[in-house]
């Protein structure tokens, strides 16, 4: 089975099947914007708590490193409850968008940028900090600084985000609604293939999500091997 | 003054790291911080760096109490740099790390060009300049930190322990670089150090460091004295507590006139025959030797001058011109051999 569906997914790409292409399109979209607005909320957020000695850090950490294990069910259902027609948002019709599913996975990602920021700001060597600051930099110049020298770290935090967003089905089925050409991602495509017992398309599908998610973490590599050469 | 601590505390929990009741460095000296490990030379270092503060007590530079708010931080640190024990390179090129205190400052980039270059030149890095700096070795690393520092014109260069963990040659080096800030840019400098050697060498000033305080117990050849000019280039050095005991006079214009607590090298003070001391030009003292022993090599002497003052010579020197316990011995204390411990006498 697995011959033919690597079979039917080399098929799939080279004859340039433009539902394929639509789905991966609209994984590719969704799983791109909710990781830069996790990024945007997780990576300031993981430099603060990083930083900052305060009272119920401990605590704090705790509740992120308990997020993590959020189920997307969940995350699926209390956001259902918040833009749902009914719903305190309901007015903006977000329920069975793609902005829906984009709240869902940002919501699903923030602890996971947020610590795994945590753990590579905390890892680097104080000096850097004091170093900066007998330099004259002030808290912004001290923190890019930080920054620079945890780059490796953050990369592979928002890689990890990436890449959980896209293999994630419950929140895009269930604030997606699976809509064919709207909502349908490589996920939920694959879990409706299921579904109707085509077991190779579905691996297939599978296989080129892999492809794709393969092909995306080599940019980033090259994107990281870029910066190491980079200068202060 | 540059800097006054007054009844300056810092605990870590219960641990008292520094306690010093009273300490000024003036500007454009040089002041060495000597003393055991865990004595409390980092923290001192860190807290004159502003990148520390006291839990009590008061700091201030140029006669102005520091305020520990941020605006006011970034503004001193600006004109005090402190270059770590172990420096630490950021990621990049040498020129990006050496051109980094520049562009937090805004300096135009032509200017920083023309400056970068003259640091790396004056540490003997300017080939290093495009080499990774994650690449260099631990005496180079050190060079670089200092480039990076001095590229800045700091009024104040503090260092911690400048030569530690490098070999000779990188050593040589950077004692060349101290001195040459000091002497051709009057910057001033405090560096800790484990090397009476390197005290001697560079500081005006020695500050002893025990437990976290400046040092003024009792120890072997410490006095509490007076210098005075007498002659042109020779200081008098006689007992605070009792002027007319005079330990000798000293050619030198290093010295500075006035109160101040000081240490003899006893292996650097040279003992001779009685008659030689009344003929030499030195006006040296005399003392009679009370005590002779032998310990690692070397012959300790302990001679009344009024003071018991304790000197070493070796073994070879000893049998050349052995001084007999009650005999009469002329004391010639050569600058070298003279530590100023600190212008404070309780």
């Amino acid at each position: 089975m697995f011959l033919d569906s690597l079979k039917s997914a080399f098929l799939l790409l080279i004859s340039f099947d433009h539902e394929l292409f639509e789905i991966v399109g609209v994984s590719l979209n969704v799983s791109f914007f909710s990781t830069l607005a996790a990024a945007i909320f997780g990576l300031p957020l993981g430099f603060v708590v990083a930083f900052h000695r305060f009272r119920g850090k401990r605590f704090t950490l705790t509740c992120l490193n308990t997020l993590l294990a959020l189920p997307t069910v969940v995350i699926g259902l209390v956001v259902y409850s918040v833009i749902s027609r009914r719903g305190v948002l309901g007015p903006l019709e977000l329920l069975y968008t793609q902005k829906a599913i984009i709240i869902g996975q940002v919501i699903l990602i923030i602890p996971l940028i947020t610590t795994l920021t945590i753990a590579a700001v905390s890892k680097i060597d104080d000096r850097y900090r004091n170093t900066a600051l007998t330099l004259g930099a002030n808290r912004r110049q001290m923190a890019w600084v930080i920054f620079r020298e945890a780059r490796y770290g953050v990369v592979a935090a928002i890689i990890a985000a990436f890449g959980r967003v896209i293999a994630e089905v419950g929140i895009s089925m269930m604030l997606g609604g699976n809509a064919k050409g709207f909502t349908r991602t490589m996920t939920t495509a694959m879990a409706l293939e299921y579904d109707k017992g085509e077991f190779v398309l579905a691996v297939a599908l599978g296989i080129v999500l892999m492809a794709f998610a393969f092909a995306i973490n080599l940019v980033f590599h090259v994107f990281q091997g870029r910066i190491k050469s980079d200068a202060v | 003054m540059l800097y006054e601590l007054q009844k300056l505390k810092k605990q870590f929990g219960q641990r008292t790291v520094l306690d010093i009741s009273a300490l000024s460095f003036a500007a454009r000296k040089v002041y060495a911080l000597i003393g055991p490990n865990g004595a409390g030379k980092t923290t001192l270092l860190n807290h004159l760096g502003f990148l520390d503060q006291p839990t009590s007590g008061i700091v201030k530079f140029h006669n102005k109490s520091i305020s520990y708010d941020h605006g006011h931080l970034v503004h001193l640190r600006r004109r005090v740099v402190l270059v770590d024990q172990t420096p630490i390179l950021f990621s990049g090129t040498v020129w990006k790390n050496v051109e980094f205190g520049l562009r937090v400052r805004g300096v135009p980039r032509k200017e920083r060009a023309i400056k970068i270059s003259a640091a790396l030149e004056r540490v003997g890095m300017s080939d290093f300049a495009q080499t990774d700096s994650h690449g260099l070795s631990g005496g180079e690393v050190k060079r670089v930190a200092l480039a990076r520092a001095l590229v800045l014109e700091p009024e104040v260069l503090l260092c911690d322990e400048p030569t530690a963990n490098v070999d000779q040659q990188n050593q040589e080096v950077i004692l060349k670089i101290l001195e040459h800030a000091n002497s051709m840019q009057n910057t001033s400098i405090i560096f800790s150090t484990h090397y009476l050697s390197q005290s001697r060498r560079l500081a005006h000033q020695t500050v002893l460091l025990q437990n976290g305080s400046v040092s003024f117990e009792e120890n072997e050849n410490t006095f509490d004295v007076v210098i005075r000019e007498e002659r042109a280039g020779w200081r008098r050095i006689s007992l605070a507590a009792a002027e007319n005991v005079s330990l000798g006079e000293v050619e030198s214009f290093r010295l500075e006139e006035g109160p101040a607590r000081i240490y003899l090298n006893p292996g650097k003070i040279i003992l001779s025959a009685p008659e030689a001391a009344r003929h030499s030009q030195t006006a040296c003292q005399t003392g009679i030797v009370q005590r002779i022993s032998i310990e690692n090599n070397a012959v300790r002497l302990v001679v009344d001058m009024g003071v018991a003052l304790h000197v070493v010579m070796s073994i070879s020197r000893y049998r050349d011109q052995p001084p007999l316990v009650g005999q009469h011995v002329g004391v010639e204390i050569p600058e070298k051999a003279v530590v100023v411990a600190s212008n404070h006498v309780p």
